[in-house]
């Protein structure tokens, strides 16, 4: 809660731009600063503070993602050439035809190409023109990375495919010292990667995504604000279908203002209802909830080595930072990591490849640095390492342990589905199983594999063991049953591994013809040259023959 | 530096003194005669243990099934009993009849056995781990002993007798034949113990328990 006296509310200013006083604030639009200011006033009394919403949507929109997608990392000044690439570039999308030109850098805008210009008249206008091909993966990896740099503000980051992020920043405005602040911070680190990106702070992650799109920068904290902020802004901000927003047009509504005026119900039954659930929820009249982005899996970090090393005590030295890097991106997942790739690579050999496996998850870069030194140690590089990519494990959950002198038999407990969900996640379901005790007298009858997890209480195992006990008294049972009896070469004695010695015997076994599996068997225990135990029978159907059953461990 | 002062550098060990392994005191095998020459007066709590026998059968489950019995008594602390790639299925008739909590044992059919074994030793819940697993190799063995070492639980590997000239980091390594008089024990290597053999008769499934 904010303490009473302090503003509750950020000014309603463009986030791009210096305090008021500074007089660049002015050199902007500000058809709104009158309401703005009013609302300040107000914002200082309770009673409107209760208006303030409980989340702020911060909408990031990268305007030239295709173009920055296609960039390995730009690192001018203005961050606008491809490095080494002089020259307008211009992007088209060859799955489409490529004939249109889909994005295009500074130098290209100034001559007079934008987007969505035939790319024979952007070659009209400037026959120098660099072409390159659109990669979607590429796009999508580029928002992966924007959104990744967004969890460093807050855990609640949704993607907005394929030009946006948002970042629900309430509970951390605190922390980073206010909305600009944090803005600045984000617009830092997504600048260091060459990125330039429009940013819009609302109560609504809809209306926020709205006016990046429409390269209003705004920071508003009231959701009653939104209706006469979003009203000037093109309906084009909202991607609606393209014949929508003809048939808008043609009813003369081009503005979102000119739209939220319609009558609503005249709005629904006209036109899809979706469209006015997307109003209501960038008004912030509608929940709109937003899947939170989920961080890859795997960390992979590259880094080429200038000049080139060729000693793996530099080596070693050379990764510490990248050890660094991919320790705080565990621990700002709470995870570890069991096994970690490292690639180096070589100007003509091929890569060195050193794979570590770690006894229990690690997240320390102590651990692993000393790991990897004694690895390194026993390394021969062919070459100079030109360039170091690592690459990590699946991530696991980083186990903090508590000491606890009573934990043992607890631990115990907890670690039982732990241990056959890993078991059963790696050899499949059927592989891992229990066992557990059937009142029969056939023996392949007697036991069925069981559940695990079902322990049985002690009271009931005993009185199996002593059911088992009491139904044989004298008849031995084998530690190991076949799954199916295998016939025995031989009659009187059979042979397996030699002639077989009758020790004990016969124990008449006859049961179960209600089920269609009737058995009737005279079993002995019997002895291989080699001093193994066999439990034996003799077939006593019309087939006949003797067959291995069990063996006695 | 005196010769006493370097004898008593923690770093090394004189075999005539009890290693810290045979200090703590290991689970009775439910045979007097094997029991006296263990260190520790049973199976090592810690550390891995080789079985080497060339057939199955031969007697190895027997040796081994008092001790599970005695584990699956301790009432709610028991662990559970981890089989790891057995040879044949385990017939839970036989080992109830042997004391055995047959609701304990956990069959895992996974042919990287070690890898499993690996799992379970570490995982915490079993309070015996027996794994049948050829192991060729020599880092995976170690993996195996390291994890034993760590972890407060019976772990059993069983080998074919040609692996006995092989190095192994077991703690504790046996050799199983059958003689004409029963099964003799060859202990082959134990940490903080002494090599011997032991003729411990005819054991089985029916009667254990029995021994010289």
């Amino acid at each position: 809660m904010a303490q009473p006296g302090q503003p509750r509310v950020t000014p309603d200013v463009p986030l791009s731009e210096a305090p008021a006083p500074d007089p660049s604030a002015r050199r902007r639009p500000r058809p709104q600063t009158a309401s703005g200011g009013g609302r300040r006033r107000g914002a200082d009394g309770p009673a409107v503070a209760t208006a303030v919403a409980r989340e702020l949507w911060l909408a990031v929109q990268l305007p030239h993602y295709v173009l920055e997608s296609l960039q390995p990392r730009a690192t001018t000044a203005d961050g606008t050439a491809i490095p080494g690439e002089a020259g307008p570039v211009v992007v088209v999308d060859f799955e489409r035809g490529g004939k249109v030109v889909c994005d295009c850098d500074p130098l290209a805008t100034a001559s007079g190409i934008v987007p969505g210009m035939a790319l024979n008249s952007a070659l009209a206008l400037e026959p120098g023109l660099r072409i390159v091909a659109r990669e979607p993966r590429r796009e999508r990896a580029l928002l992966d990375a924007v959104a990744a740099v967004a969890q460093e503000f807050t855990p609640r980051v949704s993607l907005e495919p394929p030009d946006g992020v948002l970042l629900e920043v309430r509970g951390s405005l605190r922390l980073f010292g206010g909305a600009r602040s944090l803005c600045d911070r984000l617009r830092e680190r997504l600048q260091a990667r060459g990125l330039d990106a429009r940013l819009a702070l609302t109560p609504a992650p809809l209306a926020s995504l709205w006016f990046a799109r429409a390269g209003s920068e705004v920071a508003l904290r009231r959701p009653d604000a939104l209706s006469a902020r979003l009203a000037p802004l093109p309906l084009t901000v909202t991607r609606w279908p393209a014949r929508t927003l003809q048939a808008l047009a043609t009813l003369g509504v081009r503005a979102l203002g000119d739209c939220l005026r319609l009558p609503r119900d005249g709005f629904a039954r006209r036109f899809e209802p979706r469209l006015r659930l997307d109003l209501d929820r960038a008004l912030g009249r509608a929940p709109d909830p937003r899947a939170n982005f989920i961080a890859a899996e795997r960390c992979v970090l590259r880094r080429d080595l200038e000049p080139e090393i060729a000693d793996t005590g530099r080596l070693r030295r050379a990764l510490e930072p990248l050890l660094e890097e991919l320790c705080a991106y565990l621990q700002g997942r709470g995870a570890a990591i069991e096994s970690l790739e490292l690639r180096l690579l070589h100007r003509e050999a091929p890569a060195t490849r050193l794979r570590l496996r770690f006894a229990a998850p690690v997240a320390a870069a102590g651990r692993i640095a000393s790991l990897l030194q004694e690895r390194l140690a026993r390394t021969d590089l062919p070459e100079p390492v030109r360039a170091v990519r690592l690459r990590s494990g699946a991530l696991v959950e980083a186990r903090e342990e508590a000491g606890d002198l009573f934990a043992r038999d607890r631990r115990r407990a907890a670690a039982v589905p732990q241990l056959v969900e890993r078991l059963r996640a790696r050899l499949g379901g059927k592989a891992v199983h229990g066992l557990c005790l059937v009142p029969e007298h056939r023996p392949e009858s007697a036991q069925k594999n069981g559940d695990i997890g079902v322990v049985s209480p002690p009271s009931q195992a005993r009185a199996g063991r002593q059911a088992g006990e009491g139904e044989c008294p004298l008849a031995p049972r084998p530690v190991w049953l076949l799954a199916v009896p295998q016939p025995l070469e031989g009659d009187d004695p059979p042979r397996y591994e030699g002639p077989l010695e009758l020790e004990d015997g016969p124990e008449r076994i006859e049961s179960g013809w209600w089920d269609g599996r009737d058995v009737r068997r005279d079993y002995y225990v019997a002895r291989t040259p080699g001093g193994v135990r066999l439990w034996i029978f003799r077939e006593r159907r019309a087939a006949g023959g003797w067959f291995l059953h069990g063996v006695f461990g | 530096m005196s010769l006493d002062e370097l004898l008593r550098h923690p770093a090394l060990w004189r075999a005539r003194e009890p290693g810290e392994a045979a200090g703590r005191p290991g689970l009775p095998t439910g045979f007097a005669a094997l029991d006296r020459c263990l260190p520790g007066g049973g199976w090592p709590s810690r550390g891995l243990v080789e079985i080497l026998a060339d057939h199955t059968g031969i007697g190895e489950l027997s040796l081994l099934l008092p001790a599970l019995a005695r584990l699956c008594c301790d009432g709610c602390e028991a662990g559970w009993l981890a089989w790891i790639s057995p040879p044949h299925p385990p017939y839970a008739p036989a080992l109830a009849a042997c004391g055995i909590d047959v609701g304990r044992i956990l069959v895992v059919r996974a042919p990287p056995a070690e890898w499993a074994m690996e799992q379970a030793l570490r995982s915490g819940a079993c309070s015996a781990v027996l794994g049948w697993a050829a192991c060729r190799d020599r880092q995976s063995l170690r993996r195996l002993q390291l994890a034993a070492e760590q972890s407060d639980c019976l772990a059993v590997l069983f080998r074919r007798l040609r692996d006995v000239s092989e190095p192994s980091p077991a703690v504790l390594r046996i050799a199983l034949a059958s003689g004409r008089d029963g099964l003799e024990v060859r202990i082959l290597k134990s940490r903080g113990g002494r090599a011997v053999s032991v003729r411990l008769g005819w054991i089985g499934a029916a009667s254990p328990a029995q021994a010289h």
